[in-house]
């Protein structure tokens, strides 16, 4: 089954993939990350079209407790984040749990 | 617990038949334990790498979004993406690590020509062009970045599984049938020489009768010798 690759941010963050081609995308403002981001990643992720979610880092700040784990430990459709300073805070503390030390240490 | 066992033959053998079969369960999951933490290394370089190249395409694609909306303006730019016709496709198909099934992802319609577009030429400038082919290479990373993230954290999934159950057999399960084994053994050797101890008293106490019944056979013998000639020399 082919499926399509989904972007979540704000209209700058997502104007660039548009240009690349990405249809599905949700739009949220800045200021309205707080209480909209949620339930637009939320959808996103339910979508069974959708394979790859596109994500800015800080953004994954404005999640709630238990979305924000539902989607960095989602394996379909995968999270994939840009920007931030390390790049999967939750798979670090994965790697962590499973191997017994800090593999991403640089 | 030990003390739930009944310390017999049978209970043994089959503890015995469990702790050997649970060893070498043991040793079997130490080896896919470390085959699958040694896959994971290199799925771990490569993820670094794709990371790094990642972040550089993103940000080369940020400037070249950021130059087209200054010299074109924000409305422009908004209004090429909207115009896109072709849409970037993705197929999984699936790949066995170990055990580890993880994805394989195709990808189709992501880099895609000026006419393939569909924005038009004669409207937009080349600096939309450079962000949309920007755009096209950061998402040819994310997409192979996508794939190894994934396979890293089912194999991550499956280390902790597999530690887990090796865990389990080195400290739960095998000591408590060490333990197992070790108290009917102990009880049946108890058994063996309470055993011995009451057959060498049951030998005592029949030889302690034989013994009293040839010194009464003895004795009356004695008396019948005694008491005949008396008979005789009435």
């Amino acid at each position: 089954m082919s499926q399509e690759i989904g972007v979540v941010g704000s209209p700058d963050f997502t104007t660039g993939f548009r240009l690349a081609g990405v249809r599905q995308f949700a739009n949220v403002p800045e200021e309205e990350k707080p209480d909209r981001l949620d339930e637009a990643v939320t959808e996103m992720f339910e979508d069974d079209g959708i394979g790859i979610v596109v994500m800015h880092d800080d953004d994954l700040d404005h999640l709630s407790r238990t979305v924000r784990r539902d989607v960095e430990t989602s394996v379909e459709p995968v999270l994939v984040t840009l920007g931030g300073d390390s790049g999967g805070g939750a798979l670090r503390e994965q790697i962590k749990r499973a191997i017994g030390i800090d593999l991403m240490d640089e | 617990m030990a003390k739930d066992v009944k310390p017999t033959r049978k209970n043994l053998m089959a503890i015995e038949d469990r702790i050997e079969l649970s060893e070498r369960g043991h040793d079997t999951l130490e080896k896919k334990r470390d085959g699958l933490i040694m896959e994971f290394m290199d799925i771990l370089d490569q993820a670094q790498d794709v990371r790094d190249q990642m972040d550089d395409r993103y940000e080369r694609a940020q400037r070249a979004i950021n130059m087209a909306r200054a010299m074109e303006g924000d409305v422009s730019v908004r209004g090429a993406a909207a115009a896109l016709k072709e849409h970037p496709e993705i197929t999984t198909q699936s790949k066995n690590i170990m055990g580890v099934v993880v994805p394989q992802i195709e990808s189709s319609k992501v880099k895609k020509s000026l006419d393939e577009r569909g924005y038009g030429v004669v409207g937009t400038s080349a600096r939309i062009d450079e962000a949309a082919e920007a755009y096209e290479e950061l998402l040819e990373t994310i997409i192979l970045a996508a794939e190894v993230e994934t396979a890293m954290k089912k194999m991550l999934t499956e280390i902790e599984t597999t530690k887990r159950r090796v865990n389990a057999l080195e400290f739960t399960l095998l000591p408590q049938l060490y333990e197992n084994q070790e108290y009917i053994e102990q009880k049946l050797e108890e058994q063996e020489r309470e055993e011995i101890f009451r057959m060498k008293k049951i030998k005592a106490k029949k030889e302690e009768e034989e013994s009293a019944a040839r010194a009464e056979a003895e004795e009356e013998a004695e008396d019948e010798e005694a008491e005949e000639p008396v008979t005789a020399d009435d």
